[in-house]
């Protein structure tokens, strides 16, 4: 389908999935009453009267609606950042936390529930946005200065290769600090596998800075990816800086993945299924795949967040879980219609 | 000179040793090193009345029905290893303090308990070895805690977390009869019920019907069912639990919840077992500002309250404490 | 309408020398083939020319150093074609052609009409209007090259540097290839730069052939002065005969070597 009918298509698709998440919780809310309450906060001019109390709109504004929006924000960063990479390395089969950016997220995270457990639950955020920024770092310095004394005359596949090797060695430590404190594994593990439980307004503001700015970088650079689509060489014989592209958009993408990781755990799939489905639907430009990810990947967290809080109610799935158990089949599919995609 | 003198304190003392000696081999396991001292150079040096070690001894050997079954102690242990904090609160309480050479990690009460690195959760059946226990009492039988004593002939207790009150109560007897204790154990639990029951009739009446949530972790958020030991606490007070209609027999009383099932349920009182910082650090000013949760009447009236979290989650001889600070919060809530 | 001139060029790979010192210029306009053995360091001049070696001696694009030039610039002016192009598979021949405009575009701006146009101008001239929306592993090898230029020429450059553009080519569709970059040159005043493998296509194109052997110069000069047996026969290790083809340029043809006599006959 064209790029326009897509992009149409899928901001369709994230109202709808923002709308079914305002309606549905494990708080009983009665439909009409949630809807005039909504709309009366959208246009207070119209002064509906609605029949939720104030506990009940406290659920609504302070509890679901902003982690419903964090949500789509974490879901767009996430699909962002995958594509992003994707597009750096030319590789459709990386994901946002590659790079060691999930892999020093866990490792902040850990750190800071076992070392700093008493400072308060603040501090982990932080700690993980810190790790995700710093295991990005450590690859890209170490990818950058093993590809100076490699054969390999690709620095594209040094630079993934480093993300393994420093990703490993993360969660080697990780595992290890978590093994010396047997008491704090739970806490641990619940965060590893990903919740939006602790969403407030105050996160999203928080991170919508963050999160702007990595967004507004990445879709500008969609045509400088699209010229590194045909290598190095062309792109610098048609007057592209191939490694500068490739730093600003790494740089771009470790942020927003950084800033979703920071307030939602580590959520898988989002980052590599996503930009694909994009693909499929609208071809691989990255002008076109870098805003369609944005929005589907926001409608998708969405929606697999809601199904986390209400499928076994009032508990919650991990939502890490949601999106395995929905995206690998659906990566599965994807895969299944994929031409073989050359360098 | 001194040949046939020396000859015949020989021979006296290899015949007391052989005394002794048959003696022990009656009573004691055959491995275990520790029971060679005699009862009688116990009963000389040990501070106690000579009376009541005498009794003490004399109740063994003894046998009592724990968590791993039927098992049999032949004789007063004098070197016990707790790996459970409850086990080493009632140990002390019944006065078994001077048996005890090692607690595990996480014992801290009372102050002073010889306090180790050994881990209840992953216990290392060589390093408890190394104690020479007598005794090893834990919660839990993990990492083949049972098998392995076993194999080296110590007898070990599993005193799991309880599901009644009357279970707490009998698990104190239990420590008490394993350790020659008996007698003070009874006393100690009938101690607790009736402060436990004078505490339950000065909070009153009027606060009958009140909903309480008790949260045992946030993000995710746990909580106890009146169907566990805790809700069952808190049940002397006659306090309906919103927890309730979320457990499934799945969860085994502690359900998981979210932020939007507590508020809607408006609890009354919230119990706070997690706000110690080790725990969490959620403590009631933190609850308090959780965006949405004003409204609810606990956070209104003010009836959060944090406990003591270790109490909170011991089943020992500090239960009557916990049932106070249970008391106060009522009180103050039915004004 | 670009002069092209290269001034002792040296250009060192894997602490290897390459390219020796060679010096070769191209008038505005003209086509300049570059020929040799495998290994004779063409191509190696070729991106040396588009600026993606590092080289030491001048180039200069109008008398003007090429290294003094920003990369944007020199896009502007010099469009390169590689021997195995990269063809991303799934994109359009339209969206693989606007990649050409690249050069002309600020760093935060997108294609615009004058953008447009000037892809559909070069899509019309080199045929392939019909393909726009067709993906590029939809295309066969002849459309696939002729998309190629098209990228080449949407950047409206005045030079084009092509590296062995027709070696993948039969026969046929070769002649159409060349023959378009003739008339694109005619009509546009494009400079061009080839390498070429084929002796006498080279010769029937080219004004000005280089022949390189080991990194040097060997001879410089119209075809018929370059295509000598003597020399071919020396510099390739090859056995031939150069003769004059019915157009007038010269035909260099391979010749076998002798079989062995049959002695025995029954």
């Amino acid at each position: 389908m064209s790029r326009r009918t897509a992009l149409c298509a899928a901001a369709a698709f994230l109202v709808v999935a923002v709308l079914v998440a305002a309606f549905v919780g494990a708080a009983d809310l009665n439909p009409l009453a949630t809807a005039a309450a909504l709309i009366d906060k959208a246009a207070p001019f119209l002064h509906l009267p609605t029949s939720l109390d104030p506990l009940d709109k406290a659920v609504l504004f302070q509890i679901r609606l902003p982690r419903v929006v964090l949500g789509a924000l974490v879901g767009a960063l996430l699909a962002l950042a995958g594509a992003g990479y994707q597009g750096v390395f030319r590789n459709p089969l990386v994901d946002s936390g590659m790079l060691g950016a999930s892999a020093g997220a866990g490792l902040g995270a850990t750190l800071a529930i076992v070392y700093l457990g008493g400072a308060g639950p603040q501090v982990v955020p932080v700690a993980a946005f810190v790790g995700s920024l710093a295991g990005v770092a450590v690859a890209y310095a170490t990818g950058a200065a093993a590809s100076r004394h490699t054969v390999l005359s690709d620095g594209v596949a040094t630079l993934l290769l480093a993300g393994i090797a420093v990703g490993s060695f993360l969660t080697a430590v990780q595992t290890f600090v978590l093994q010396r404190s047997a008491s704090d594994i739970q806490a641990v593990y619940s965060w590893l596998l990903g919740s939006l439980s602790a969403a407030s307004w105050q996160q999203v503001t928080t991170i919508l800075p963050y999160a702007a700015v990595s967004s507004a970088i990445l879709l500008l650079h969609g045509r400088h990816l699209d010229v590194l689509a045909v290598g190095d060489e062309e792109a610098r014989a048609l007057g592209l800086r191939p490694g500068l592209t490739r730093a600003i958009v790494v740089a771009a993408s470790a942020l927003a993945a950084a800033s979703a990781v920071a307030v939602s755990g580590l959520i898988g799939f989002v980052g590599i299924v996503i930009p694909h489905i994009a693909r499929r639907l609208a071809g691989p430009a990255y002008t076109g795949v870098l805003p369609l990810s944005l929005l589907i990947g926001a409608g998708f967290l969405v929606l697999a967040d809601t199904l986390a809080r209400t499928v076994l109610s009032p508990a919650e799935l991990p939502i890490g879980v949601v999106t395995a158990f929905v995206g690998a089949p659906a990566f599965v599919w994807v895969l299944r219609g994929t031409r073989h995609v050359g360098t | 000179m001194n040949t046939p003198l020396r000859l015949a304190a020989f021979a006296a003392a290899a015949a007391a040793c052989a005394t002794a000696l048959a003696a022990c081999g009656a009573s004691a396991s055959s491995t275990t090193p520790a029971s060679t001292t005699t009862p009688a150079s116990r009963t000389t040096s040990s501070a106690g009345s000579q009376a009541g070690a005498a009794s003490a001894t004399a109740a063994f050997p003894v046998t009592v029905k724990a968590g791993n079954g039927e098992v049999t102690l032949k004789s007063y242990p004098t070197r016990i290893v707790s790996l459970s904090a409850t086990a080493t609160e009632d140990l002390y309480a019944v006065g078994a303090g001077s048996q005890v050479v090692a607690v595990d990690q996480q014992s801290d009460y009372p102050a002073g308990v010889p306090k180790t690195s050994l881990s209840g959760l992953t216990p290392n059946i060589e390093a408890i070895a190394k104690y020479n226990p007598s005794l090893v009492i834990a919660s839990q039988d993990s990492g083949g805690l049972v098998a392995g004593m076993t194999k080296l002939g110590i007898p070990v207790l599993i005193e799991p977390a309880v599901a009644t009150i009357a279970a707490a109560y009998a698990q104190i007897e239990q420590v008490g009869q394993a350790t020659g204790h008996a007698a003070k154990a009874v006393t100690v639990a009938t101690g607790m019920q009736r402060q436990i029951a004078a505490n339950v009739k000065q909070a009153g009446a009027s606060h009958q019907g009140l909903t309480y949530y008790w949260e045992l972790s946030a993000n995710p958020f746990y909580s106890a069912a009146s169907s566990t030991f805790i809700g069952q606490v808190v049940g002397l007070f006659g306090l309906k639990n919103i927890a309730d209609k979320a457990s499934k027999p799945s969860d085994g009383g502690y359900p998981q919840v979210s932020q939007e099932y507590i508020v809607t349920a408006r609890p009354q009182i919230i119990f706070l077992a997690d706000n110690q910082a080790a725990d969490g650090g959620q403590s009631p000013a933190i609850v308090a500002k959780r965006p949405g949760w004003s409204g609810i009447p606990a956070v209104q009236h003010d009836e959060v309250i944090g406990l003591n979290d270790d109490i909170a989650s011991r089943w020992g001889p500090r239960l009557p404490e916990l049932v106070g600070e249970i008391a106060q919060a009522v009180e103050q809530a039915s004004k | 309408m670009t002069d092209l001139a290269a001034v002792d060029v040296t250009v060192t790979l894997d602490r290897s020398p390459v390219v020796k010192g060679v010096s070769c210029a191209v008038k505005g306009g003209g086509w300049l083939a570059l020929i040799g053995p495998n290994g004779a360091g063409k191509s190696t001049l070729i991106r040396a020319m588009a600026g993606l070696v590092p080289y030491g001696g001048t180039i200069t694009l109008d008398a003007l150093d090429a290294k003094a030039m920003r990369g944007k610039e020199r896009a502007r002016t010099l469009a390169y074609v590689p021997q195995e192009p990269t063809l991303p598979p799934d994109l359009t021949v339209e969206q693989y052609v606007m990649l050409g405009r690249t050069p002309h575009l600020g760093y935060l701006a997108t294609p615009g009409r004058r953008d447009r146009e000037r892809v559909l101008a070069a899509m019309t001239r080199l045929d392939v209007t019909q393909f726009a929306k067709r993906r590029l592993a939809r295309l066969s090898g002849g459309e696939r090259q002729r998309a190629v230029l098209a990228r080449a020429l949407a950047g409206d450059p005045r030079a084009l540097l092509l590296d062995e553009p027709t070696s993948m080519l039969d026969v046929g569709h070769e002649q159409q290839v060349l023959d378009l970059v003739d008339e694109l040159r005619r009509d546009a005043g494009l400079t061009v730069v080839s390498t070429l493998h084929d002796l006498t296509v080279a010769g029937q194109y080219a004004d000005t052939l280089v022949l390189l052997d080991g990194g040097r110069v060997v001879a410089a000069g119209a075809p018929r002065t370059v295509l000598t047996a003597p020399l071919i026969e020396s510099v390739y290790a090859a056995r031939v005969n150069v003769i004059t083809g019915s157009d007038g340029h010269p035909v260099v043809a391979p010749v076998r070597r002798p079989s062995p006599e049959l002695h025995d006959q029954p």
